[in-house]
């Protein structure tokens, strides 16, 4: 799983304590499940033992002890060769939303079918809308808007999808029909 | 209270072809909606209509309670410089005047001095980033630049309406969404009501609402289901 | 709007219409000095045996060199329409624009016209300048070689230095209505029908009102009745002549994509039917030229006819050398007079052919994205050539053997045979001047392919596949 690799090219850049680190990654990745705090010393930990994080140091300041991290050598390895290794465009389609148009159009009635996609339509302009709303807004933040882009990319490909399989799937019929 | 700018019965057709077949709308101010379909939907006409550049075959375009399908060409012409903003895709700034002058047209038209409608044309044109090219040409500009100077054109008469026919059809992303940004701040500030033709949904989502079309008439679905020919 | 608005709007332009202003004042000015020249010849009154020049002498003579100069003014009078339409594409463009950030109708009809009124009352107030100048010059005065001594009425001189701007200015109004409809007009054309043969019309009434005032001796004439039946007859006959191109062009359209073989010929055919007026544009001062050379050639063949009835008669009559029924002067000094009209029309028709050169290579111009493209997708240069050769000839042929009948019609009208009395009456017919038609015709066709051969020049350059870029 890639939290270890974000802790890793979170470190890159220097020392930082546990939950520094916490409050980067929910920073950075905005639109991501944020970490809890448990996950972040359970992978500092895992790290630490597969010799990718070393301790720095303890810093104390009016709380409870907080130990810094730093990324060795071998960490910077690991990270270069994650980084260098090529995401396999996804082999599958594993959506739920493409099983159902499928199954709709398919097996569905026609109202139903209808009703479905209407309303699924609907969804993503609405998801889309508030996702754009938030890039625009004057405080927004890179990785704001860099997350908001991310998504609305994606909605915008489902719909674009949508869209064709519904024109096809009219021609289609009208093949059968005439 | 009644709508801004309303159509009933829009029917609109070059030669035999239609292109409008009945359209219904209404849009309050300070509303942005975004008209969307298919490429020969009939958006373009729908808001050429709208902003009184095409007379219609049929039906009334109520602006403010009075009939503009009524007026004179010259008329509804003056309202472009008062009202109405027009932005289209590309084709709509005199190649000959540099883009200060452009900006400043439809305020030199209106009979504003030169002096004043210059200086409201580089305020806008300092808005919208392009202040430095006020002396160029729209030859000597990229796509993105000229566009800009259009958006300036279209805002400097601070319009109650923007029409924007694909503003960002020609434009990269970013630039695109520098443009539309700005647009949708205008109207924000100021309560302009923005008309925004697109076939793209990412950038239809950045109005309040959306009234899509098919094959000349409205289509609730937005996905031409249950639309005829 | 205001005036500094409307002086910087009309002044926005690119070279080309730079090289229209030019153009029309330029032409302006001549067609005000020769109509300004005929109207001095026009107010001299009487027998004037103070001018050393015979021509000016007899007042029988005198309406023979006014019109003269009128002929010749009509093909620069031509070239000044035909210039209005120069760089006519981007204007329209630009006017599109202009009429989209909020002008109206009749601004944008100002805007347009301002500029080509402007450009032909500075020509035509440098004509009147220049008119001044040349009478008060004293070698004029002294040997009375020139009509300096009088000077037409004050309301006719404005009258005439007023035409043109007037008139160029309505042309432009009338070409420009495309545009004012929407200010769309560029982006979107709905396709319209063909020219109809209308101007066969503008011919069928000129021709009469012309002839009128020659077979109504017995009236007594108002001179000026006849004067405007005359010219007005002249000018519609040209008018139907040079706007008949439109239906020419786009029957020969038709003709040739349903007959035609080849690509360059399909190609010419679909333009002509396509844009059926640019004939007209292009080739109007030319075919204006050619009518006013027709009608001389036409008129020295009458004048021939008329010297050979005199001698027939004379020597039926028994009269010597020199005495009975005869002109006033020796035949050689009307011939003389006729090849001067030649000279003036020769002049003309090179002005004419200028301006072709000028249309001919702006209308490829203002095509070269199309052009550009075309070659892109693998159209060979040759086809390309080829099909504006064919656009060119296939129209023009017949337009300038309409023009060459339309000249020689118009003298035929004025008489076209002489009987000489006696106990078996003869007849003597005016020959059709078939050699000297000929020779017209055939140098204007020489003229159209040398600016045709320039074009072909113009259309390599612009058949770079650079211009696509350019927009």
């Amino acid at each position: 799983m890639s939290t270890a690799h974000v802790l890793l090219g979170l470190l890159s850049g220097g020392p930082r304590h546990g939950y520094d680190l916490k409050r980067a990654h929910d920073e950075r990745l905005p639109r991501a499940k944020p970490l809890a705090f448990g996950q972040v010393y359970a992978t500092l930990g895992r790290l630490e033992r597969d010799g990718f994080v070393a301790e720095a140091g303890q810093e104390r300041d009016g709380g409870p002890d907080r130990t810094s991290y730093t990324i060795t050598d071998e960490g910077r390895r690991h990270l270069d060769t994650w980084l260098s290794a090529i995401e396999p465009p996804a082999p599958y389609v594993t959506s739920e939303l493409f099983s159902k148009v499928v199954v709709a159009l398919l097996a569905a009635d026609a109202g139903r079918a209808r009703d479905f996609l209407v309303a699924q339509r609907a969804a993503h302009m609405s998801r889309m809308r508030e996702l754009t709303t938030a890039k625009s807004a004057p405080g927004a933040s890179v990785g704001d808007v860099v997350a908001a882009d991310y998504s609305i990319g994606h909605l915008e490909a489902d719909l674009r999808w949508l869209q064709t399989t519904l024109a096809r799937v009219a021609d289609l019929q009208k093949e059968v029909t005439s | 209270m009644s709508a801004l700018l309303s159509g009933t019965g829009l029917v609109r057709g070059y030669g035999s072809t239609p292109a409008l077949r009945g359209v219904d709308l209404a849009i309050d101010e300070g509303e942005i909606v975004a008209v969307t379909g298919p490429s020969g939907c009939g958006k373009s006409t729908l808001l050429h209509c709208l902003a009184g550049i095409l007379r219609l075959d049929a039906g009334t375009v109520t602006y403010r309670e009075q009939d503009i399908g009524l007026w004179s060409e010259a008329a509804r012409s003056r309202l472009r410089r008062t009202d109405f903003g027009v932005l289209f895709q590309f084709g709509q700034l005199v190649p000959e005047l540099t883009a200060v002058e452009n900006v400043a047209l439809p305020l030199l038209l209106a009979g504003t001095g030169r002096r004043e409608a210059r200086q409201g044309a580089l305020g806008w044109l300092d808005r919208l980033g392009v202040a430095d090219l006020a002396e160029q040409r729209p030859g000597a500009m990229s796509g993105g630049q000229q566009q800009r100077c259009a958006t300036a054109r279209a805002l400097v008469t601070e319009p109650r309406v923007l029409f924007a026919d694909e503003p960002t059809g020609a434009l990269d992303v970013l630039t695109g969404e520098q443009v539309l940004g700005e647009i949708v701040g205008v109207a924000r500030e100021r309560g302009m009501a923005v008309v925004l033709v697109t076939h793209e949904t990412s950038v239809a989502a950045y109005a309040d609402r959306e009234i899509a079309l098919r094959d000349g008439v409205l289509d609730p679905t937005g996905l031409g289901l249950g639309v005829t020919r | 709007m205001r005036p500094s608005t409307l002086a910087r709007l009309a002044v926005a332009g690119n070279r080309t219409d730079v090289l229209r202003t030019v153009l029309t004042a330029l032409s302006a000015m001549l067609a005000t000095i020769a109509m300004l020249c005929a109207a001095t010849v026009l107010s001299i009154r009487g027998y004037a045996s103070r001018y050393t020049v015979q021509l000016l002498v007899e007042p029988g003579l005198r309406p023979g060199v006014a019109a003269t100069l009128v002929l010749v003014a009509l093909p620069v009078l031509a070239l000044a329409g035909q210039c209005i339409r120069l760089g006519a594409p981007a204007r329209d463009r630009r006017l599109a624009a202009i009429r989209l950030a909020g002008a109206t109708p009749g601004e944008a009809v100002l805007i347009a016209t301002a500029e080509t009124a402007v450009a032909s009352l500075l020509g035509s107030v440098l004509a009147l300048i220049a008119y001044l100048v040349a009478r008060a010059l004293p070698a004029a005065h002294d040997q009375h070689t020139l009509p300096s001594d009088v000077l037409p009425p004050a309301p006719v001189l404005v009258f005439l230095v007023l035409l043109v701007p007037v008139l160029a200015a309505l042309i432009g109004a009338l070409l420009m209505r495309r545009v004012i409809v929407t200010p769309l007009g560029v982006v979107r054309r709905v396709r319209e029908r063909g020219p109809r043969p209308w101007p066969g019309l503008l011919i069928i009434v000129g021709l009469p009102m012309f002839a009128v005032p020659w077979r109504t001796d017995d009236v007594d004439w108002a001179r000026n009745v006849a004067y405007v039946l005359i010219v007005g007859g002249t000018l519609l006959t040209m008018a139907g002549v040079v706007l008949g191109v439109g239906w020419i062009s786009h029957t020969a359209g038709r003709l040739m994509r349903r007959f035609g073989r080849g690509p360059a010929m399909l190609l010419a055919a679909q333009r002509l039917i396509t844009d059926p007026w640019n004939g007209s544009r292009t080739m109007a001062a030319l075919l204006v030229a050619v009518i006013a050379g027709a009608v001389a050639l036409a008129y020295k063949a009458l004048l021939a006819t008329q010297f050979r009835y005199f001698d027939v008669f004379n020597q039926m009559m028994g009269s010597p050398n020199g005495e009975g029924m005869g002109a006033g002067a020796e035949p050689d000094f009307y011939f003389g007079a006729i090849r001067l009209v030649m000279v003036a029309v020769g002049l003309s028709a090179a002005v004419a052919a200028a301006g072709l050169l000028v249309a001919l290579a702006e209308s490829i111009v203002a095509r070269r994205r199309t052009y550009a493209s075309l070659t892109a997708t693998g159209v060979p240069r040759r086809t390309l050539s080829a099909s504006i050769l064919w656009q060119t000839l296939t129209p023009i042929v017949p337009a300038l053997l309409l023009a060459l009948a339309a000249g020689d019609t118009l003298v035929r009208l004025i008489q076209s045979s002489f009987t000489i009395e006696g106990t078996v009456p003869r007849v003597l017919r005016v020959p059709v001047p078939w050699a000297d038609l000929g020779l017209l015709g055939g140098g204007a066709l020489l003229a159209v392919l040398l600016a045709v051969g320039v074009g072909l020049l113009v259309l390599r350059s612009s058949t770079d596949l650079e211009e696509l870029r350019i927009g």
